[in-house]
């Protein structure tokens, strides 16, 4: 199968239901003419016009209000929001009228957007443009939070997320961006709602999501040299979270290890502990259920700093390592 | 520049501490409030805290040392800091060998009869003489000897449900093996599922593993018991002790606790035999003070005071928690404070001033159906009651026939360097009479 970026991968995605659906618009800021901040609808406005591509001015409330206001008249917005830290501007629009309105007008209204939320650290852009808050929209009812980390992922979890009839936050990663990976050419969806395991493993199970998901694996790579056979888990989405595979696995494994970006307290490891502590899988526990996750501070513009802010290979090495070995 | 690490002293009347463990190893990192020794003080074991983050240096003591208070026992160091010198650090005749490490080490006395190799390990290791029996020849202690104790795993068996994973529970549930028999490899001892698996899969070995280890547990002499172990000695070889006994009607004291149960001012009061009787005891205390008094070289000093040392058991021994001023207190308050006390006493949150300056000791082992027994001074203390059961028993009443009452047996034991018997038989007299009947005291 041809190779695409991540980045490629969300274009096809946008151009393909573009292309198919003509209800299906973008709204953000300079996603037009200057083809978006990380350059994810490219030429996107030149194809399908400016009526289709409309560069925003600046303002994430304006934005998030559009989509929801056009998505119950029966378009099919997708919304991009530069750096996800901003959507904390849209948190009315979101919480209180997108996640509500289906509910409020019993079924004979839908909304049915999508935002797109580049998100994460790494990239040198300090504590206001390096933020992980996917677990606020995880904590409300009637919002989907999609979070993929693989291009084949993002291409059929951004077309899912089109197709589905409501709001979905679709949290980007911008270290991921540029990460190669198959990509099939035809329109595909994945299901919403579905875990991955995306390593076997037999001596512990590491649940991560989005770029600790590829830091994960090249850990359990690191791991498997010393005779540790992890199994790596990817939720995909974060609300509806599947937790089947993950019960199971720990059912095989008796350890297991919750890797994110965001900071740990009040972050999505804790929901992810808490169903594991809930399910089955209790009864199974050899040791007990680790967190591994980003400081529980804003991100430093120092770029050593920064690298430390959030777990690193190494980090999921040492921690799983010591989990495996009974440390803990 | 080095920071020394002092013995605290954590008690008005404390002058030294035992060292019993030693948290942290030389060369350790600390962080600055970290426990880094255990250390026994009068009845408790408390932590000494590091004063600054650094890297532990220069241990001076190891386990089972006794150090004066306020002597240096470490220094914290930085990196690259270097241990002050003989000079700067000159330690008063009384302490032991300071300084460098190695000259503690060589110090044979330290461990006894072991070999070079095995010395320098047991320092290291901080394992005290008396721990090890030696199986080389004249019973040295070998490096083998060593290595094998370090082997052992050291299980701290916590009081309460075993600690043990989920998935151990589990597996343990299926083949119904009961976890309290089974070792934990996991951290502090926590039985892993790997464990139970184990169990179960070679009982026989199991079992003959018991039969070959039928060998004496052998528990070294330290902390409060070694505390508790001097003090018993220098009291039974310096007291002439004088024992009276007399037997006690508790009906009166009976119908008081349950008429006071019922109702007092329209509120419902519970209070115990132990409070009733530590109100007593200070009733009649006062009234003989040389039963509240404490020799002090040519003098016997007399208390104005009644400080009651009630004895409670708890798994390492036997504490004895102290209420202050106990004469001003109401019956009530006794009860509340002893409850409080002894409940703090089994969860080892007591502090040292709960333990200290007591004048008299009441050891109470009704609750055991121990009808009556004797008891040894609690040094400096000149007397000490020994409570027994209730039991029902026939006496005669004034027409001479038979009729049950409830009777408990007291039995005074006194310092007759200080107490004349005499003095024993009024005290007691008036203890039985303030039980028999409360209204004396008003009187």
């Amino acid at each position: 199968m041809r190779e695409l970026t991540y980045r490629e991968a969300l274009y096809e995605a946008l151009d393909q239901s573009m292309k198919e659906d003509e209800r299906v618009f973008l709204i953000g800021e300079d996603i037009g003419v200057y083809g978006g901040a990380f350059g994810v609808s490219a030429d996107l406005q030149k194809k399908y016009g400016r009526d289709r591509v409309i560069d925003s001015p600046i303002s994430e409330a304006g934005i998030a209000g559009a989509c929801v206001g056009s998505a119950i008249t029966g378009m099919r917005p997708v919304g991009e929001i530069m750096f996800s830290d901003f959507v904390v501007l849209c948190m009315e629009q979101l919480v209180l009228q997108a996640a509500k309105i289906r509910f409020m007008f019993g079924g004979k209204a839908k909304v049915p957007m999508v935002l797109r939320l580049p998100g994460g650290s790494g990239t040198g852009a300090a504590a206001q443009h390096s933020g992980s808050y996917e677990n606020w929209f995880v904590h409300v009812p009637g919002l989907k939070v999609v979070m993929p980390s693989t291009p084949y992922d993002a291409k059929g979890l951004l077309l899912a997320a089109i197709a589905d009839d409501n709001p979905v936050m679709f949290f980007e990663n911008k270290l991921l961006y540029k990460t190669k990976g198959p990509v099939p050419e035809e329109m595909y969806t994945l299901p919403i709602g579905k875990s991955n395991v995306v390593r076997e493993g037999k001596d512990v199970t590491i649940v991560a999501t989005s770029v600790e998901v590829i830091r994960s694996l090249e850990a359990a790579d690191k791991l498997a040299e010393e005779g540790i056979e992890a199994e790596v888990i990817d939720p995909r989405t974060l609300n509806p979270l599947d937790m089947e595979p993950i019960t199971k696995s720990i059912i095989k494994t008796g350890k297991a290890l919750v890797v994110h970006e965001a900071a740990k307290t009040g972050g999505f490891g804790g929901e992810v502990v808490a169903r594991i502590i809930e399910s089955e899988a209790f009864a199974y526990l050899d040791a007990p259920v680790r967190r591994l996750a980003g400081l529980d501070m804003p991100i430093p513009y120092n770029r050593n700093l920064e690298y430390h802010a959030a777990p690193q290979v190494e980090n999921i090495v040492e921690e799983t390592r010591k989990l495996v070995q009974g440390v803990y | 520049m080095a920071k020394e690490i002092i013995m605290p002293k954590f008690g008005f009347t404390q002058e030294e501490s035992e060292i019993l463990e030693w948290l942290k190893k030389d060369g350790d990192k600390v962080e600055k409030g970290d426990p880094i020794a255990t250390v026994s003080t009068d009845k408790l074991s408390m932590e000494v805290e590091a004063p600054e983050s650094g890297i532990l240096s220069g241990v001076r003591y190891k386990v089972g040392d006794v150090v004066p208070v306020t002597k240096i026992i470490a220094y914290i160091l930085q990196p690259g800091e270097a241990l002050p010198t003989d000079a700067e650090t000159a330690a008063p005749a009384l302490t032991p060998k300071p300084a460098e490490v190695p000259a503690v080490s060589t110090e044979p006395a330290a461990t006894g009869n072991a070999t070079p190799v095995a010395q320098r390990m047991m320092q290291d290791a901080g394992i005290g003489a008396g721990v090890l029996q030696g199986s080389g020849p004249d019973g040295k202690i070998t490096k083998a000897d060593v290595e094998a104790y370090i082997a052992q795993p050291k299980v701290e068996k916590p009081v309460g449900k075993a600690a043990a994973t989920p998935a151990a529970r589990r597996v343990a549930a299926e083949g119904s093996i009961n976890l309290a028999s089974i070792t934990g490899s996991g951290p502090k001892g926590r039985i892993q599922e790997a464990d139970v698996r184990n169990m179960a899969a070679a009982p026989i070995a199991q079992t003959a593993g018991t039969t070959a280890s039928a060998e004496p547990t052998r528990i070294p002499l330290r902390g409060m018991r070694r505390i508790i172990a001097e003090n018993m000695t220098k009291s039974w070889q310096q007291a002439p002790e004088i024992t009276f006994q007399v037997d006690i009607n508790m009906d009166t004291a009976r119908t008081l606790r349950e008429v006071s149960a019922k109702k007092v001012n329209g509120v419902m009061k519970k209070f115990s035999y132990t409070a009733l009787l530590t109100k007593i005891v200070a009733w009649a205390l006062l009234r003989h003070p040389t039963m509240n008094s404490r020799l002090e070289g040519n003098e016997v000093v007399l208390l104005p005071y009644v400080h009651m040392g009630v004895g409670v058991a708890i798994p390492d021994g036997l504490i004895v928690p102290v209420i202050k001023n106990t004469e001003q207190k109401g019956i009530f308050q006794i009860h509340d404070e002893l409850k409080d006390l002894a409940e703090r006493a089994r969860n080892n949150k007591l502090v040292p001033e709960d333990l200290e300056g007591g004048t008299f000791t009441i050891s109470n082992l009704g609750m055991y159906g121990i009808d009556r027994f004797t008891a040894i001074i609690n040094p400096p203390q000149s007397a000490i009651l020994a409570v027994g059961n209730i039991v029902e028993k026939f006496v005669p009443d004034e027409n001479k026939n038979p009729v049950l009452k409830p009777i408990m047996s007291v039995v005074a034991i006194a310092d007759h360097r200080v107490i004349d018997g005499a003095v024993v038989a009024e005290f007691l007299a008036d203890v039985k009479k303030g039980l028999e009947n409360p209204g004396v005291m008003i009187l």
